[in-house]
């Protein structure tokens, strides 16, 4: 409540006041943390995430080898094999631990690529409009049209199967929806008056996209990011159990899901739980993707 | 006039038969949760409204007046509650009502009216069925009857074709009709108890005047009380009986309107109608007043006096406790001062004080100095600016040769500014008036670029410029710049301010040390530094336009294009705002392009100013010439239009006839023939308007000559009439 008026040292209040306001955007930060820390589905949904990120990268240590046999085969669940054995005597439950990993490396990659390639698509849409924007919008539209999994099969029979196929594959074909998106964000920023001040600035566009508008659409982007990762995980299944994912004797789950189903009437467990792992996960990422966007609208 | 019954300080009383008042505000306390915070935003307020009784709440934003309206009705949101106090409404207590009961106490008996009359109707309803559903859902009228009921209603509010109106949809009407339908829902439940929020506030002066003849219109007919929630002290002076000034979430000062507005005993109730800029003053005469400091903001701790702060006559007894809300005439200050004065120094002791006002005058003041409030200090310093010691005379900065400028929707042409021409000296100051939707944004975008004109010229110191701003050179962008009109979208939220303004004098700024620059910017606004490392969100509305003027100032510019620089603030903020760019214009010889709808704003700030009406320059003239007859027929109904504080001279409000025709279809002849007071016949609708010259440098574009304008107009104000 001081008066307004000269003073002495501007340099030091100024530093004291930048304390005073990261104080208060850690406050704010803390707030959504601790917003979110308090919002059960993200909680429920972190959890689960969080085990089968532990599983992918450690569960080797501690379980049986999930890639050479260690029992009879198709035993029944029991004391040694949690989840049973598959018809190779497999441990059932190290192979659905273990088989989280091309998941999680896949699906997160290939998320990363959409929004990157979705954001330079959205905001040189949104920003520039006009022909650009009809033209760049209509071919996203021509995109949006083709079905995701046939399409990725053709590229795949195409170009071959590996770890960086299917991340491309995956990324570019969820780049249009991830483009719709930021493209609306970034129309709603454009029209803002900071946007017209840097244009009176004389500022190029490409400046105005990345760092006028872009830090300001962060919370669309970081939602939509994460209900891609939902859909990206359950994309990289599907191609695996029909047969365009990774190669036998991975233990992914859509590829056991895919090899094992003869048995599924005998031995369902060797199919059951990857099934459920799968499941698992995906609600997971959504139930983080609702907590997300109820915390954001806060 | 009605007598004024306060509660009385004792919680005694409360148990005493009284009439029951319209509405019945006990000690409230309400605190918003945000964030996890606690924020109280009303800090105890008690006030009573009569049958029948027009009551105006007045304070700048974020003093609690919305919130007080939704408490009443208990429509706070969901992270407010009520801490303490209660809302009698005709003797029921508001709290205590079922859902059922809420619901039906709502349809029936109250209805409130907001700033925005379309967010409050349905888009894809059409006007006739939104109307009778309150007839049907609320009476359980057939379709048929409610409709005839909902026609009846919409005739009521003066809508002209009620039949028509029927069957439009919300987006087919003018935001006036869209309010007086909202008007008429509300009415429609024949409420005992009317609450006005910020009714006008988004309306041009024009339809403001046309819906405040309906409000006052209707009090003659509909016997609710009014509880009217405004920032414009005008609109309260002519509505409202009674008046009660919030101010940080407690009442300071309340009383009949009339003699709070002519002799106020707060000294903030002095400083708003200070801030307010008197109609005809100009910047030459004197600077504007303010009221120094902010608003506390929520959650902030106060000792004493919430407003002690910021008053210019605070002393330091004011800190020790706060006052009550004193009688006045009366000795309640004095001996409540000496009360406080006598206190022991212990802080757990000094406020908050009783909400509740003390004593039995019709009027009360939270102040214990409120004797002194007549002859308060005054806090600016009297500028004198003028034209000549600007240099204005030498020569032009600015022309403008023919410009137009047409917007396509769908297969409509839409023609939002049509051969306009004007010069700008330097050092001047051009004005720019009329209605939304007249074309004074489009002109002033062409002007710095961000729209281009289809035809005619802008020539800037002789050189003519490129249409669009990434088409000029880096020269020509520094030499023009623009003030925006929406504080909270001006600047990017992403940045700190001193980013904001070290990008702009990176970009704008002719070298030199960029650090002292900004700092130089930030003093020439009056930001204190420790603002400059904040993000916007963490400032307040009138230092973010303070940081936008000093961005636009980065490269020393010749030209400032201000769009409705101050519109958005509140009046002392507002007055602060237009006393720097004065203060700059005066240090910088920068020349100004200043729009507004306020014509007292406009008035005071402009040397010269332009009159636009349906995308045409329809009268240029200095400020002096324009505001005085000889003027043009719709310069001076934009004039009469205005709410005055003043009580003395009744002015007559000239009604403008009808709503702006379209852009795609501007009239014939005389675009203003359709609504113009002054008609005169075939001539209007057939010929276009010659530019008449009633004195070198004003001109105006009508039939009639200066003479037989000059006489018409002096006589229609001479001879007025009282009431309108």
């Amino acid at each position: 409540m001081a008066a307004t008026g000269a003073t002495p040292d501007r340099q030091m209040e100024e530093l004291q006041a930048d304390a005073a306001a990261s104080a208060e955007q850690r406050r704010q930060r803390r707030f959504i943390i601790s917003s979110l820390f308090r919002t059960p589905t993200f909680l429920v949904g972190l959890a689960v995430v969080v085990f089968w990120i532990t599983m992918a990268l450690f569960s080797t240590h501690v379980t049986q080898s999930p890639t050479t046999p260690s029992g009879a085969i198709l035993s029944a669940p029991d004391g040694s094999h949690w989840f049973g054995t598959d018809d190779l005597g497999r441990d059932v439950f190290a192979r659905t631990m273990a088989g989280a990993r091309t998941v999680l490396i896949i699906a997160p990659l290939a998320t990363v690529l959409a929004l990157l390639w979705g954001a330079i698509v959205g905001l040189v849409a949104g920003f520039y409009r006009g022909l650009t924007d009809d033209i760049i919008m209509r071919i996203v539209d021509a995109f949006l049209a083709l079905p995701i999994i046939i399409t990725s099969i053709l590229i795949i029979s195409l170009l071959g199967r590996s770890y960086a196929i299917l991340i491309l594959v995956i990324g570019a074909l969820f780049t249009p929806v991830v483009s719709r998106t930021i493209r609306s964000a970034v129309i709603g920023e454009r029209e803002r008056e900071y946007v017209m001040a840097a244009r009176l600035r004389g500022e190029r566009s490409a400046f105005v996209m990345a760092r006028e508008i872009l830090p300001n659409i962060t919370q669309p982007i970081i939602v939509e990011g994460t209900v891609r990762l939902g859909y990206a995980v359950f994309t990289a299944a599907t191609l695996s159990f029909l047969g365009f994912g990774l190669e036998p004797p991975s233990p992914d789950w859509g590829l056991v899901i895919a090899t094992e189903r003869g048995v599924l009437q005998s031995s369902p467990w060797v199919v059951l739980f990857p099934a459920l792992a799968l499941a698992s996960l995906v609600v997971a990422v959504n139930l983080m993707a609702d907590g997300l966007t109820s915390v954001f609208s806060k | 006039m009605s007598v004024v019954e306060p509660q009385g300080g004792s919680q005694a009383q409360v148990g005493t038969v009284e009439p029951a008042a319209a509405l019945d505000v006990r000690d409230l306390e309400v605190t918003f949760h945000r964030r996890g915070r606690d924020l109280p935003v009303l800090k105890g307020v008690t006030l009573r409204i009569e049958p029948g009784e027009a009551y105006g709440l007045v304070g700048e934003s974020g003093c609690g007046k919305t919130t007080l309206a939704m408490a009443a009705l208990r429509y706070l949101a969901g992270n407010g509650t009520v801490d303490a106090g209660k809302v009698l409404v005709e003797g029921r207590d508001v709290s205590t009502l079922s859902k059922e009961a809420l619901r039906k106490w709502r349809g029936e008996a109250v209805a409130m009216v907001y700033q925005d009359p379309a967010a409050a109707l349905s888009p894809a309803m059409r006007i006739g069925d939104q109307v009778a559903e309150v007839f049907r859902y609320h009476e359980g009228l057939p379709k048929a009857e409610a409709l005839k009921r909902a026609r009846e209603g919409l005739r009521r509010v003066a809508l002209p074709d009620p039949d028509a109106t029927m069957r439009r949809y919300p987006f087919e009407l003018s935001g006036g009709q869209q309010q007086r339908v909202v008007i008429a829902m509300a009415l429609a439940v024949n409420p005992h108890l009317l609450v006005l929020d910020e009714p006008t506030t988004g309306l041009d002066a024009t339809v403001e005047a046309e819906i405040l003849d309906l409000i006052e219109e209707l009090r003659g007919r509909i016997h609710a009380s009014i509880l009217l929630i405004t920032h414009n002290l005008g609109l309260v002076a002519r509505l409202c009986e009674r008046v009660g000034v919030l101010y940080a979430g407690r009442l300071v000062e309340e009383g009949p309107a009339r003699e709070i507005f002519t002799d106020p005993r707060h000294p903030y109730t002095m400083g708003l109608l200070r801030c307010v800029p008197k109609f005809g003053m100009n910047k030459t005469d004197a600077a504007l007043q303010t009221i120094p400091g902010t608003l506390p903001a929520l959650g902030e701790p106060l000792e004493g006096c919430v407003y002690s702060a910021r008053c210019p006559m605070a002393k330091p007894v004011c800190t020790r406790r706060e006052p009550d809300l004193y009688g006045w005439p009366g000795d309640g200050g004095p001996t409540g001062r000496a009360e406080a004065e006598a206190m022991p120094a212990d802080p757990a002791a000094y406020s908050p004080h009783h909400a509740s006002p003390v004593g039995e005058s019709a009027r009360h003041a939270r102040c214990y100095f409120s004797a002194e409030v007549a002859e308060m200090p005054h806090m600016t310093p009297v500028l004198a600016t003028s034209l000549e010691a600007r240099g204005a005379t030498a020569g032009d900065v600015l022309q403008i040769g023919d410009l137009s400028r047409t917007f396509k929707d769908g297969r409509k042409k839409l023609t939002a500014v049509s051969d306009v021409s004007l010069n700008l000296r330097r050092g001047e100051t051009f004005g720019l008036v009329g209605e939304s939707g007249s074309g004074k944004t489009t002109l002033a975008k062409c002007v710095t670029g961000l729209i281009a004109p289809d035809s005619g010229t802008v020539t800037f110191e002789g050189n003519q410029l490129r249409a669009t701003a990434g088409r000029r050179s880096q020269d020509a962008l520094r030499a023009i710049q623009m003030v925006f009109q929406n504080p909270d979208s001006t600047l990017n939220p992403a940045w700190s301010t001193r980013a904001i303004l070290t990008r702009a004098v990176r970009k704008l700024g002719s070298g030199g040390s960029v650090r002292a620059k900004v700092d130089k910017l930030s003093a020439d606004v009056r930001v204190e530094p420790r603002f400059l490392a904040q993000k916007p969100t963490d400032l307040s509305g009138g230092q973010k336009q303070r940081i936008a003027i000093a961005r636009a100032f980065a490269g020393d510019p010749t030209l400032v294009v201000c769009d409705e620089p101050a519109s958005a603030l509140d009046v002392s903020v507002q007055a602060s705002i237009l006393n720097l760019l004065v203060e700059l214009q005066t240090n910088e010889q920068v020349s100004y392009v200043f729009i507004s709808h306020d014509l007292a704003v406009v008035r005071y700030i402009s040397d010269r100013i332009g009159v636009m009406y349906l995308a045409e320059l329809i009268e240029v003239g200095s400020a002096e010439e324009v505001f005085n007859p000889p003027h043009h027929p719709y310069t001076e109904a934009l004039l009469s239009s205005i709410p005055k504080l003043q009580f003395e001279d009744e002015q007559q409000r000239i009604p403008l006839r009808g709503t702006m025709p379209s852009l795609s279809e501007p009239p014939s002849g005389c675009r203003f023939h359709t609504r113009c007071h002054r008609f005169l016949g075939d001539i209007c609708v057939e010929q276009e308007p010659p530019l008449q010259e009633p004195a070198h440098g004003h001109t105006y574009k009508c039939h009639i000559p200066p003479q037989e304008l000059l006489a018409a107009q002096a006589t229609t104000e001479a001879v007025t009439p009282t009431g309108g």
